[in-house]
């Protein structure tokens, strides 16, 4: 099966000497099409920066990265921004919606900037509206609508160009336990309906459970692996955690 | 740790908000106190008693500035109070009572007005002088306006800007009552919200303003009727402005904003929306810049005409840089070697104008009125050509011997149908020549003396009239640079003897100046003060609203837009921030020089155009600095 994302002793160190912080020591990972990766561990363990990392927002200090077959951690500024656009969708814990715009405008946004055709974005904008159930709030602002829905909004701005791999930053984090679920189920469509690869950081068990594997980082080391397999969502979740006890500190952390 | 210590350390952690409120408060007071102190110096005070029009101006010129430094106060309180509104909610939550927290927000307000005014002032005072310098250097002015440090205008500065600080104290004294203690702390989150669209009050601005332009075209009768149109012209244009920047802007982006295969493409759908939801917080801004641009080109134009009406003037009063009459070739030689001496007015042209003056009648009562009793000049067409061709003119007639081509007279509208067909006769000792005038030419060649009827005739008969009469000489010189002629000047008046009747272009040049200097220089000044103002308030308002989109251009990255494309929608952003208001301020300009040329008798009948687009033109220059300058500077907020 095709690799979508390949890490290869990725390091990241913050500061300058005598002030030292190593984030990401020496990480390796492998994500294929149409794969549902989780990224766990606790507060500061580096899932972040390794997700920004992966994104192209921020760069490794050492190591490779090579994301659908292209080496990302050689491409200058404004050809990683075409790469973002043309490959990546963004999910983020605090929606980063423009509230300038409309619902609608905020979603078919990639596509504007692609220049995309008229009929044909208005057809792909009604797509992800049903697919994130957003029908009825198309012409609305973010600042008229619940957390939950800006959150698929997002999700639904992410999903439009159809992206190679879509990055989730702890996208629950801000919902309540209704909408947190209303997202995952509809990242979980995606993943088996369209086959989207998606990469989702949490420290949310709860979400962790919708994966179908899930990598443990401690102290910007990879610490465990943990797969899915034939297991339901729920024995799954039981296994999360207890990795996460293990982990230590981890379960005030659980929902 | 007292209450002070806490407000201490408070504003040195906020330095940078804090700055940036005072600076935009010492700003405003300097304008102020500038504009007020001219106003108050001796000079202008004994204009004023005796010309309502400058009078009119300070007016109009006080209105205009003082809403401008209000509104621009009052822009960068808010601006400052929602940046703090989390810390007052970190004092209450820490137990501070509501009264405490007040009062230290009022005193501090006011501690800070009461030292923007204080350095203002200070700092007017210097600009004062620096701005006479200029203006006086700009426009060789040589007018003296004396900038004293005035009691009155340091009595009204402080008045009008502690009545504002009283107010922006209270506000913030109120700030504490007036939200829940959870709003504080949401106050950076709220976002403005998308304006409504309203038809009526886009149709209601462009009536507004087109009445103002209506009572721009009215000749008022009285000064009475001038204040009273005045009045409702101030009071039409600034809420049309205004509603204009509020409604129609919105109405035409909205339209934009339909045509979806336009909206939909690029960087448009960010740019645009954008500029709609910012109109509510721009449409104040924008209506101030257009009316201090209208100001502004209306002030500089009105100036720059008196100056370039005195040139054109004087050009035509005194042709020729030096003329006198020719009175002995030694005193003609000394005032030759005068002017050649001068190697810095290199001499173009030199020549001998034979005259001959002589009593006639006309047969037109309308110029025989003009005449009366006085003698018709007579040049021959030779020396006519001769003249023009120095003077860089061309003749093209050729006249017989019953003809002649009369040179309109300075001061006079007389038209080639005044002329044409008519004859004069020219009365000598023992005979009568009758001539009739064939045309009318403008271009003159003698300096100015009453009754200025001068006649080209043939060289043939000019040659036979001076067997009647012998013709005067008189010696003309033309040099390059003749405005700065100064030193020359002073050395033939030395030189020449009073029948010699020595006139140069400089001396009348001067004169003109020195009639008109006081307008020139408060119209210069205002120019140069709107000028500052409007620079400043565009660069301070781009650049605070640079920052608060930040966050917004960080999502756009992260998604990835390119920085070039960043730049494109702030450059587009821009553009119609300035834009808008440059066109309507140019608009509502010309309609103001309209209005100033009812009020400047000076002004009245004269061709306004070379002035009007030579400022234009310059406005549009500085005002496109002002432009690069603040594009530069957000580009830079935003990149970062």
């Amino acid at each position: 099966m095709k690799i979508v994302v390949e890490a290869k002793n990725i390091k990241k160190v913050y500061g300058t000497k005598g002030n030292v912080h190593t984030a990401l020591d020496d990480i390796t990972l492998k994500v294929h099409e149409g794969e549902f990766v989780g990224v766990m561990g606790p507060s500061g363990a580096g899932k972040s920066t390794l997700l920004h990392c992966i994104s192209t927002i921020d760069r490794p200090t050492s190591g490779e990265i090579y994301i659908d077959g292209i080496r990302i951690t050689n491409l200058d500024e404004e050809q990683l921004a075409n790469f973002r656009r043309e490959k990546l969708g963004f999910i983020f814990q605090d929606y980063n919606l423009l509230d300038t715009l409309t619902v609608k405008e905020n979603i078919i946004l990639p596509l504007a900037l692609a220049r995309v055709d008229l009929h044909e974005l208005e057809e792909r904008v009604n797509q992800v509206a049903k697919t994130f159930g957003l029908d009825t709030i198309l012409e609305k602002y973010p600042y008229q609508i619940s957390g939950g829905q800006k959150q698929r909004t997002a999700a639904a701005r992410a999903m439009i160009t159809k992206p190679t791999l879509l990055l989730a930053d702890e996208p629950t984090g801000a919902l309540d336990s209704k909408s947190a679920t209303d997202l995952l189920e509809s990242l979980k469509v995606l993943n088996k309906v369209e086959r989207a690869t998606i990469l989702l950081v949490t420290h949310d068990a709860f979400a962790a459970s919708y994966c179908d594997r899930v990598i443990f980082i401690k102290d910007g080391k990879l610490f465990t692996e943990l797969v899915k397999g034939k297991r339901t969502r729920k024995q799954f979740f039981q296994k999360v955690l207890d990795v996460l006890s293990a982990l230590g500190g981890g379960l005030h952390d659980v929902v | 740790m007292t209450l002070f210590d806490v407000a201490k350390k408070n504003v040195i952690g906020n330095f940078k908000n804090y700055l940036l409120y005072f600076v935009s408060m010492i700003f405003s007071v300097v304008i102020y106190y500038t504009f007020v102190s001219l106003r108050y110096s001796p000079e202008v005070q004994k204009a004023i008693e005796s010309s309502d029009s400058i009078l009119n101006i300070f007016i109009a010129g006080s209105v205009v500035l003082l809403l401008f430094v209000a509104i621009f106060i009052f822009y960068s309180n808010t601006f400052f109070t929602k940046k703090r509104k989390k810390e007052v909610g970190v004092y209450s939550l820490l137990g501070l009572r509501k009264k405490t927290i007040g009062r230290m927000l009022f005193y501090e307000n006011l501690i800070m007005g009461g030292g923007a005014v204080l350095i203002g002032i200070i700092a007017g005072t210097i600009l004062a002088k620096l701005f006479t310098i200029m203006v006086l250097r700009l426009l060789e002015a040589p007018v003296e306006v004396s900038f004293g440090v005035s009691i009155e205008a340091i009595v009204n500065t402080i008045t009008i800007f502690l009545l504002i600080s009283l107010v922006t104290s209270i506000r913030a004294y109120r700030l504490i009552y007036r939200f829940q203690l959870i709003e504080l702390f949401r106050a950076e989150q709220e976002g403005e919200k998308v304006p409504k669209a309203s038809v009526f009050a886009a149709i209601i601005s462009l009536i507004l303003i087109g009445f103002s332009y209506w009572l721009g075209f009215q000749s008022p009768k009285d000064n009475i009727e001038i204040l009273t149109i005045l009045g409702l012209f101030l009071f039409s244009i600034v809420s049309g402005t205004y509603l204009l920047f509020r409604f129609l802007t919105v109405f035409l982006l909205r339209l934009v904003q339909k045509k979806k295969t336009n909206y939909y493409k690029g960087t448009n759908l960010i740019g645009i929306s954008q500029l709609l939801f910012r109109i509510n917080g721009n449409a104040r801004t924008l209506t101030i810049i257009a009316l201090l641009s209208a100001i502004t080109i209306s002030a500089i134009s009105v100036g720059y005409s008196f100056y370039y009406m005195n040139e054109k003037q004087a050009e035509k009063a005194s042709p020729f840089s030096y003329t006198h009459i020719s009175v002995n070739d030694s005193l003609d030689r000394e005032i030759e070697d005068v002017i050649r001496a001068d190697r810095e007015h290199q001499l173009i042209g030199r020549m001998d104008i034979p005259v001959i003056m002589v009593n006639g009648d006309i047969s037109s009562p309308l110029l025989q009125d003009y005449l009366r009793d006085g003698p018709i000049k007579i040049v021959s067409e030779t020396t006519y050509r001769k003249a023009l061709e120095i003077l860089g003119k061309t003749y093209d007639f050729k006249l017989s011997n019953h003809e002649a081509i009369g040179i309109r007279p300075l001061l006079t509208e007389y038209t080639i149908d005044d002329y044409k067909g008519e004859n004069f006769t020219l009365q000598f000792t023992d005979q009568k020549l009758t001539l009739e005038f064939r045309s009318l030419v403008e271009e003159r060649i003698l300096p100015w003396s009453y009754p200025d009827f001068v006649a080209i005739v043939s060289d043939e008969l000019f040659a036979q009239i001076s067997s009647f009469v012998s013709p005067v000489t008189i010696k003309a010189y033309k040099v390059q640079d003749e405005k700065t002629t100064k030193d020359t000047t002073l050395q033939l008046k030395n030189v020449a003897s009073e029948e010699m009747r020595v006139t140069t272009f400089y001396e009348i040049y001067r004169e003109g100046l020195e009639t008109g200097g006081l307008n020139l220089f408060i119209l210069g000044f205002l120019g140069l003060v709107f000028i500052a103002a409007t620079g400043s308030i565009i660069y301070f308002k781009q650049l605070t609203e640079a920052h608060e989109d930040r966050t917004r251009y960080e999502i756009l990255r992260k998604i990835g837009v390119s920085k070039k494309e960043i730049h494109t929608i702030v450059r587009k952003q821009m553009l119609f921030v300035f834009g808008l208001p440059f066109i309507i301020g140019v608009v509502h300009g010309l309609v103001i020089l309209k209005i100033a040329a009812n009020i400047f008798s000076v002004l009245i009948g004269s061709d306004l155009t070379v002035p009007i687009v030579v400022t234009t033109i310059l406005y549009f220059v500085i005002y496109l600095g002002y432009y690069l300058l603040t594009l530069s500077a957000v580009k830079n907020t935003v990149k970062n």
